[in-house]
């Protein structure tokens, strides 16, 4: 599937791009061939079932695995001919990871973790204060200095976007962001996806949830490997 | 508000699992305090056969047959006797050639009651005419000889200068107090020999009980050797003029010295490279295990811009904490070990003991403890560069 948007600039570009596994004597093909494009600023998610290669495909497009074949964009360039040091910097200032799990660290408290990312990066007019307004902002002001065992499972995750946005990122990857959520935590968290895209971030949203994935501009289907549009 | 540091992450990282923490700081705390307490230990047998050496000032030792391992017990660690032969010998050592200087010394046990003394001291009668052991120190400090019934104490001994010390019902006044060698000279008291003959001669009246000496005794000659002589000659040639005498070698002393410590050291040094090795291995396992268990974490910090440095620094940082903790717990358990049980090891030991200079302590400590963080750092290496080398992805799913 090859999707253009001609006269826009693209966020993301994977050319023929395929991941396989050895597993034992067979070579499994968790993405197969896939060509996209996704203009800054979309809104795209990606269903498929559980074992098709979403959240593969999505950590191929954040350069969290190495491609079998093929190349993958960012920003127009070739995030797999960077150095270590310029692609861990590229997902520092770049991107944002939201996992399909409570991804926090547990000796940190919320502050903290959403503190995290800006330890990595080399700008020092970082806005250090940030991580207050986040928490704020995703409603969790007075949980500050809890810690992840202290928090509920919808208030970790939302501690999690809170880190996810800390490095105001061009990009959000989103594998399964409201997964085993309640429907309000789940709607907040909708919510602030939308607010962010309409401030021009471009998301990708990995999701088994129809509701969810019925928010995005742009719907895809992954299916044993293969990207395509939704057709349901 | 600060950004995090490397250290604050390896310190958070480490509350997280205190027993484990805990146990890796107590064996590298094991093998430093080893390390620390055995070598200070060692270190201050050396300075104090140093000093204590020079402290002798002379080459060799003449004393009567059958009394060599007393002379050297009283010379190494104070442990009071008193063994006698004829003046005569004296005479006869200075006809050797090869002898520059031969002063002799009357060696008398105190009684066991003496207030200024922990069990008996030695009492040490010095021919001021002769002598070139206590007269160039009392020249230094006192500037005169010794007036009659005046002592010169070692510093283990329980007096001040100016202070009255007795001995067998007879005052002495105190005109000076030794620095510290260690060996026997802190134990003794250092009289003229005609004092020491006096006092010998009152005590039947004054003291409880009377000594058995009489001028024209002597203990020992402590002899200098002329220049260009070889040791190993002169003793046998003064055991062959001098019927029914024993040399003690100040080179014998500390072979003396050395040979008791032998079997510690080796004991030691086998023991220490266990240890050590222990601890490098059990390093190694526990950051092996911590990189497999937050695989996952290491994945995630990956994913936010983590290089493979910081990682790798993580980790190793880590390492280097609980080593540098554990270095210098041992350094402090060893130090207040061997502080406590000084007297019982040089006591079992047989051995001299002389705290270092305050240098040589310091130099000790950071070798120590660099030690530690080395050993620390060189088995994390391993983990670290593992850790370092995950692919993000692959680490947060086999984290799951």
């Amino acid at each position: 599937m090859k999707s253009t948007m001609s006269g826009n600039e693209n966020m993301i570009v994977l050319k023929d791009l395929s991941k396989t596994y050895k597993v034992g004597p067979s070579t499994v093909r968790a993405v197969d061939s896939v060509d996209l494009e996704i203009p800054m600023g979309q809104m795209v998610s990606i269903v498929g079932h559980s074992g098709s290669g979403k959240t593969t495909l999505l950590s191929l497009m954040g350069g969290l695995t190495k491609p079998s074949s093929g190349r993958v964009l960012l920003d127009d360039v070739n995030i797999w001919n960077l150095s270590d040091k310029e692609m861990s910097l590229m997902r520092n200032m770049k991107i944002g990871f939201s996992f399909q799990f409570a991804s926090l660290m547990p000796t940190l408290n919320a502050l903290d973790n959403v503190r995290l990312p800006s330890t990595f990066g080399d700008n020092p007019e970082a806005d250090l204060n940030r991580p207050e307004e986040l928490l704020n902002l995703v409603g969790l002001g007075d949980r500050m200095h809890s810690y992840p065992g202290q928090l509920s499972g919808g208030e970790q995750r939302r501690v999690a976007l809170a880190r996810t946005l800390m490095n105001k990122p061009e990009l959000i990857l989103a594998d399964e962001p409201t997964g085993d959520l309640d429907e309000e935590t789940e709607a907040d968290i909708l919510e602030t996806f939308r607010k962010i895209n309409e401030d021009g971030v471009t998301i990708v949203i990995v999701t088994h949830s129809r509701v969810v994935a019925s928010r995005a501009q742009r719907i895809l289907r992954m299916t044993k490997g293969h990207l395509s549009d939704n057709e349901e | 508000m600060k950004r995090l540091g490397l250290l604050y992450l390896a310190a958070q990282n480490l509350r997280r699992k205190p027993f484990r923490s805990f146990v890796t700081i107590a064996i590298v705390g094991l093998a430093a305090g080893t390390l620390f307490s055995a070598t200070l230990l060692i270190g201050s047998v050396d300075r104090s056969l140093e000093v204590g050496m020079e402290r002798l000032g002379a080459d060799l030792l003449v004393v009567p047959e059958g009394y060599q391992e007393s002379g050297q017990a009283a010379l190494i660690t104070g442990a009071p006797t008193s063994f006698y032969m004829s003046r005569s010998v004296l005479d006869q050592v200075r006809a050797t050639p090869g002898v520059d200087q031969a002063s002799p010394q009357l060696f008398i046990e105190s009684l066991l009651s003496v207030p200024c003394c922990t069990g008996r001291a030695q009492l040490v009668g010095y021919d001021p005419d002769t002598d070139f052991v206590i007269t160039p120190w009392l020249n230094d400090n006192l500037n005169r000889s010794l007036e009659k019934d005046e002592v010169v104490i070692g510093s283990l001994i329980l007096a001040n200068k100016g202070e009255q010390v007795h001995f067998y019902g007879q005052a002495f006044n105190v005109a000076g107090v030794l620095d510290a060698t260690g060996m026997g000279a802190d134990e003794s008291v250092f009289m003229k020999i005609d004092d020491a003959y006096q006092m010998a001669a009152d005590s039947s009246i004054q003291a409880v009980e009377p000594i058995d000496v009489k001028p024209g005794q002597i203990s020992s000659v402590l002899v200098k050797m002329a220049p260009g002589t070889n040791i190993d000659q002169l003793s046998q040639r003064i055991k062959t003029n001098v019927p029914g005498t024993m040399i003690i070698t100040a080179n014998e002393l500390s072979r003396s010295v050395t040979d008791r410590l032998s079997g510690f050291t080796r004991g030691f040094i086998a023991i220490d490279a266990i240890v050590w090795v222990m601890s490098l291995l059990t390093i190694a396992a526990i950051f092996s295990m911590i990189v497999n268990e937050r695989q996952r974490e290491i994945g995630l910090l990956r994913a936010m811009g983590a290089s493979r440095k910081f990682v790798f620094r993580l980790m190793l940082t880590e390492a280097v904490f609980l080593t540098a903790a554990g270095g210098l717990v041992g350094i402090f358990i060893g130090g207040a070990g061997l502080f406590i049980f000084k007297a019982v090891i040089t006591t079992s030991l047989g051995i001299p003991y002389l705290w270092p200079p305050l240098l040589t302590f310091v130099k000790l400590t950071l070798i120590t403890l660099l030690l530690a963080i080395a050993t620390g750092a060189a088995a994390s290496l391993y983990p670290a560069y593992s850790s370092s080398r995950l692919e993000p992805y692959a680490a947060i799913r086999q984290g799951e």
